[in-house]
């Protein structure tokens, strides 16, 4: 089954089935897989920290990445994945064009998940982060393959 | 290259808003009309009441109790507020379309206007600026050029990659290979409409806003509303983040960054509400 995870959102599902989520700007798109128990999450995450609004994030951890990615790995637990055996691909964080630093909301979100990655050793197998485009993320969790396609173009993570 | 001639012919073949749309608006640029000839309007149309209606009572504005009538309505939100909502009832009909050389499914330029209308309300609200009422309609229909340039960018473009996936800004591009960007289609339209000038102005420069003949602070948050739901994924069209938003809007609007993320939170909550009556 195909299973659209919308903006600000996340699903993890099983053996069969396929995420996908669309439109990933300066969001970013997380995927955790466990090639043992085949079971598999993902999240659309839009701001880097929940911190400035935490009513919202009480109602919808998965629109920060300071809390939808502990709520995904969570969840990701709950279904019998494991720590040590996930496969942790990262897409997404892109940016629209000059430099000015008030519109890197990409930047920022990718480092705050590099952040809680790195405290809870755990490491990113893949990532297609940054850049003009928008992307759209393909998940399939029977076999893991995460494929990240740009108006036309489509490759594998 | 869009001609003149060709440019009157596009703007014809348009659908046309309803007769509603273009009384409201005109209610709306005339100092002297207000409440009572909205409910005059809405007298006559019971289609358009009730659309009015779901959203006057839809969790978007929150009301403990039912409002009934549409003079309840007008006395609780003010009858700007329901000409806003009698825009959104009747532009549905011209917008949420599907627009064939953006590659726009139905829906799609739709649900990114309406982001980009609640999230300049959010953003007036945070940032203080009171007295714009038009930024509700204006938002709405920033990106109504692509209606009219979406016909000819079907027609007229060969090589849709050339178009779509080059690394300059997206505007330019349109401009380039058309003649006119979105943006300027988009004044023409409302032009023709007979809009209030400064909304005509906000539509004109909202991917330019340093190039307005005049600074306004509603063109500014429409730009950075617009930028942020290109930025967060209720975007409107393949061409991605292609497009360069403007450092001195933010610094006149004296835009910080936790301003501005504050009010890109609310955007899906407070649209869904408006799209889900």
């Amino acid at each position: 089954m195909r299973i659209i995870v919308d903006v600000g959102d996340m699903k993890v599902s099983k053996n069969g089935d396929e995420l996908v989520t669309h439109a990933l700007g300066s969001c970013l798109g997380l995927t955790v897989w466990d090639p043992v128990a085949k079971v598999g999450g993902l999240l659309h995450a839009m701001l880097p920290l929940s911190k400035i609004n935490p009513e919202k994030a009480e109602e919808n951890p998965y629109m920060f990445v300071d809390t939808g990615v502990p709520a995904l790995f969570r969840a990701f637990y709950q279904l019998g994945g494991k720590k040590e055996r996930a496969v942790i691909k990262a897409a997404g964080c892109g940016a629209p064009l000059g430099d000015d630093r008030i519109f890197k909301i990409g930047e920022r979100n990718l480092v705050v998940l590099k952040k809680l990655l790195w405290k809870n050793n755990l490491l990113l197998a893949a990532e297609d982060t940054g850049g003009i485009q928008s992307r759209t993320l393909y998940f399939d969790i029977s076999s893991g393959t995460v494929i990240i396609q740009t108006s036309g173009n489509k490759r594998v993570l | 290259m869009i001609t003149k001639e060709k440019l009157e012919r596009l703007k014809r073949e348009l659908p046309s808003p309803p007769q509603n749309a273009l009384k409201i608006l005109n209610v709306l640029k005339d100092p002297d009309s207000g409440a009572e000839e909205v409910e005059e309007i809405l007298r006559y149309d019971p289609g358009l009441t009730a659309d009015v209606l779901k959203m006057a009572n839809s969790a978007y504005f929150g009301f403990p109790n039912r409002i009934g009538s549409v003079k309840q309505a007008v006395v609780l939100l003010g009858w700007k507020k329901i000409s806003d909502l009698v825009m959104v009832s009747c532009m549905n009909s011209v917008m949420d379309r599907g627009v064939e050389g953006y590659d726009l499914e139905k829906g799609e330029l739709w649900r990114h206007s309406v982001a980009v209308s609640v999230t300049s309300e959010v953003l007036a609200q945070e940032l203080g600026i009171k007295g714009i009422d038009e930024i509700f309609t204006a938002s709405l229909l920033h990106d109504i050029g692509k209606v009219l340039l979406g016909m000819e960018v079907k027609e007229q473009i060969k090589n849709p990659n050339l178009f779509f996936e080059g690394s300059q800004s997206f505007d330019s591009v349109e401009k380039e290979y058309l003649g006119l960007d979105h943006a300027e289609a988009g004044a023409e339209i409302l032009s023709m409409w007979g809009l209030p000038e400064r909304t005509i102005n906000a539509v004109r420069f909202h991917h330019k806003p340093d190039e307005s003949p005049y600074a306004d602070n509603m063109l500014d948050i429409i730009h950075i509303s617009d930028t942020l739901c290109i930025m967060l994924g209720f975007t409107a069209g393949k061409e991605g983040l292609k497009y360069h938003p403007s450092s001195n809007a933010a610094k006149r609007l004296a835009l910080s960054q936790l301003t501005m993320e504050k009010a890109a939170s609310y955007t899906k909550e407070k649209m869904n509400q408006l799209l889900n009556v």
